[in-house]
């Protein structure tokens, strides 16, 4: 059977989303269950594989069942030996059309060709290319640990929210880097519109299909590292307002005006049941589906074995080839992961859906309440930290201007610290860069706290311009 | 999750017009409208799975739907829609409501691979064979009883004898004899009803089970054991021994208990003589025989 692949752009809340619908895929990429095993002791655990053709890739392990709140014991798979030829040829391809200039839908139509049966959402995003926890992301799964943000509804999430997976999972084991492609990758990064390719597998976290050396090369040049996303839709989701119905312009239904899709009219309508369905970005009811591709989702699983899944099973007993490398980053490398926002930071800023002028202004006073009502918590410390976290993923020139406004105000010392070590990542940021300038050079005893931090900026700043 | 793997089944009631869909979710496409109900397992209050259909109650739904067996393409299908609602049953916890059952419900199993050290069988569970391994179960716990009743009745004789003929040289090895042959019509009797009654057992609940007549995959490994439909077997999903008290041995096949409830029927003959012994030690070392 062929694979059968279509896209379309719809139209949910006046945002855009692109769809993909795979049908008959090849189910080269994916992850699926292989129960408890025996080594785990326990038969009360799971653990879901991700696999790249027939090497198992990722091993993920909940010690409590399949239970989606729980974080995830994640490592490289003892079985994995690295891409079939055929898989590496078609992410590499698909790699190179997107920075050629192709659309999302073109450029990864290989990949879409490599994936189990079922709706895909396809965008852009920033990545961070650490694990979640402050660990550069290669060479951060290569022993088994629990890993936060792994839960695919923690207590941020749980409530219905959707979030933007940011974190990374390596598909290619720490032997695969080598300083000369990284050398080369360094001048081309500057260029790339897509930095990586990605596949959400859990959470917070995807997987780096395409774009290893090209992490590092971001990192270190302070890039901000652009992934295409794919993320699969089926969870079904249940809001209680009523959803709106999409009815589709008389028009384009004779396919007279295919070339100008007029939105939507929404129609409230009562409906029993789910709303929709969604994936962690993307929350699409059920009337904005295109009807096969609804039907590919009712029809289909959340997850399929592959064919060859106890191929991918018979490895998990062998060793891992090139388990031990000499492959080391550059501590300016692992330096500027562990300053990237964690897990932690991302999931507080997805609890509070917006912060006004007022309130962070009441906030630098040192209030906690607006109007009789408590900001973001009775805790001064706490409410700072969630500001910084949801400025910083929000809105960076409210973020930088709010942090300089902290660390020039000495009734809030207490946080002078944390605030100067969060601001240290934005090290292009001029406005920053003048702050510390002054700051180290007036020798007033209010910056004493940001002072370690200001000079490591300032060094930071100031080597770069050099080059 | 055992039983995960399951593809979604499609069910057509053309006499209603409608058309649902049981997998990961619970569709239904009703004719004339747009857009199917959707239901998420977690809406779901009960369900009541009889042999002739399958009743779901979800919450905020106007009514319950009810899918009559006659309507599903085959009775595959249908132990698949069974299968597929006991898994979910073990992950959402809503009201299950089943007819007695002749193999482990789906939502004992896990997903756990076998390993090399394991015996698999397959064949149609024996009506006629099971019936006799309850006989002879039942035959063991009456033994005692059938003695017992048969003297005592010996005795009664005896005495009704002696008190309306009196005894006497000439009539006393009449009256003995007229008295064991007492006991002993007795105790067949017993034993007849008795048989009778656990071949009606075997008969009654082989009918409530669609099961029953279906060919059935059997499982033996160190990590557990499967009796399930093979159409909906996956060969990575097994009932820990846990899950069971003890097991009973007949000459046709091992009855694995939980409490007093047989749990499930393994009939030798769905293995290879050759691998019988093994089975049976597996069994033996797991479980506590009876």
């Amino acid at each position: 059977m062929s694979v059968e692949i279509k896209s379309e752009t719809i139209d949910v809340k006046g945002q855009s989303v692109i769809l993909v619908s795979v049908r008959g895929g090849e189910n080269a990429i994916g992850t699926f269950s292989i129960g408890s095993n025996s080594r785990d002791g326990v038969l009360g655990t799971e653990t879901r594989l991700l696999y790249i053709g027939t090497d198992p890739i990722i091993n993920m392990t909940c010690s409590s069942g399949a239970s989606k709140k729980s974080d995830k014991l994640m490592s490289f798979s003892p079985g994995f030996h690295g891409y079939d030829q055929k898989v590496f040829d078609v992410l590499t391809s698909a790699f190179l059309s997107l920075n050629r200039g192709d659309s999302l839908t073109a450029g990864l139509k290989g990949i879409f060709s490599l994936l189990q049966d079922g709706v895909y959402a396809v965008y852009t995003s920033d990545y961070y290319p650490t694990d979640g926890n402050g660990t550069f992301f290669w060479g951060a799964y290569n022993t088994n640990h629990e890993v936060h943000g792994t839960a695919e509804h923690n207590r941020i999430t749980m409530s219905g929210n959707v979030y933007k997976p940011c974190f990374l999972i390596p598909t290619q084991s720490m032997g695969y880097f080598t300083a000369r492609a990284l050398a080369s990758t360094e001048e081309f990064v500057k260029k790339r519109r897509i930095h990586g390719i990605v596949y959400h597998v859990s959470g917070f976290h995807s997987a780096l299909l395409k774009g290893h050396h090209g992490a590092v090369a971001c990192t270190k040049e302070n890039i901000p590292y652009k992934c295409a996303v794919i993320e699969k839709i089926s969870d079904p989701y249940t809001e209680k307002i009523a959803p709106v119905q999409m009815v589709e312009n008389q028009e384009e239904e004779n396919g007279e005006n295919q070339s100008a899709p007029v939105p939507p009219t929404p129609v409230p309508v009562e409906r029993e049941g789910i709303t929709g369905f969604r994936s962690p970005s993307i929350k699409i009811p059920i009337e904005a589906f295109p009807k096969d591709m609804l039907n590919i989702i009712v029809n289909g699983l959340s997850e399929y074995k592959p064919p060859h899944f106890e191929v991918i099973t018979a490895k998990l007993d062998s060793v891992r080839k090139k388990a031990v490398t000499n492959n080391i980053f550059s501590n300016e490398v692992l330096e500027k992961a562990e300053q990237m926002p964690d897990a932690g930071m991302v999931e507080s800023a997805y609890a509070i859906s917006s912060l006004s002028d007022e309130e962070l202004n009441r906030l630098l006073a040192g209030d906690v309440e607006f109007n009789g009502k408590v900001i973001i918590s009775p805790n001064f410390y706490s409410s700072i930290v969630t500001a910084c976290n949801f400025l910083q993923f929000t809105d960076m020139k409210r973020f930088i201007d709010f942090s300089i406004a902290i660390m020039d105000n000495p009734d809030l010392s207490a946080t002078h610290e944390y605030v100067a070590q969060r601001v240290l990542s934005q090290e292009k940021n001029t406005k920053l860069y003048n702050f510390f300038k002054s700051a180290a050079a007036s020798g007033d005893a209010k910056y004493e706290k940001i002072l370690p931090a200001a000079n490591t900026f300032l060094k930071r700043y100031e080597a770069d311009n050099r080059r | 999750m055992a039983f995960c793997d399951l593809r979604p089944v499609r069910v057509g009631d053309d006499k209603a017009g409608t058309t649902y869909i049981i997998g990961e979710v619970f569709a239904v496409y009703t004719f004339g409208s747009q857009f199917p109900a959707i239901y998420s397992w977690d809406m779901l209050k009960s369900v009541s799975v009889t042999r002739k259909d399958m009743t779901f109650s979800f919450v905020g739904a106007k009514k319950n739907f009810s899918i009559s067996n006659k309507v599903f393409n085959s009775a595959e299908d249908v132990l698949r829609a069974i299968a597929i609602i006991e898994h979910r049953q073990k992950i959402y916890g809503f009201e299950y409501q089943h007819e007695r059952r002749i193999f482990p419900l789906k939502s004992m199993y896990y997903e756990v691979s076998p390993g090399k050290d394991s015996y698999v069988g397959e064949g149609v569970l024996d009506e006629a064979d099971t019936a006799a391994a309850l006989i002879v179960l039942l035959d063991f716990k009456l033994m005692k009883f059938l003695w017992l009743m048969a003297l005592l009745v010996m005795l009664v004789m005896f005495g009704i004898l002696n008190y309306v003929l009196g005894m006497t040289r000439d009539n006393i090895l009449y009256i003995i004899l007229i008295s064991l042959v007492t006991g002993g019509i007795f105790a067949l009797l017993i034993y007849i009803i008795t048989h009778a009654v656990a071949r009606a057992r075997v008969k009654s609940f082989s009918g409530a089970d669609l099961a029953a007549k279906e060919t059935i995959t059997f499982v033996i490994s160190r990590a557990g054991f499967a009796a399930c439909e093979s159409c909906v077997y996956q060969n990575h999903d097994l009932v820990p021994w846990d899950a069971a008290d003890y097991f009973v041995e007949s000459d046709k096949m091992f009855i694995i208990f939980k409490g007093k409830t047989p749990l499930a029927y393994i009939p030798k003959k769905a293995f290879p003589k050759k691998q019988i012994g093994g089975v049976a030690d597996i069994i033996a070392l797991s479980l506590e025989q009876r």
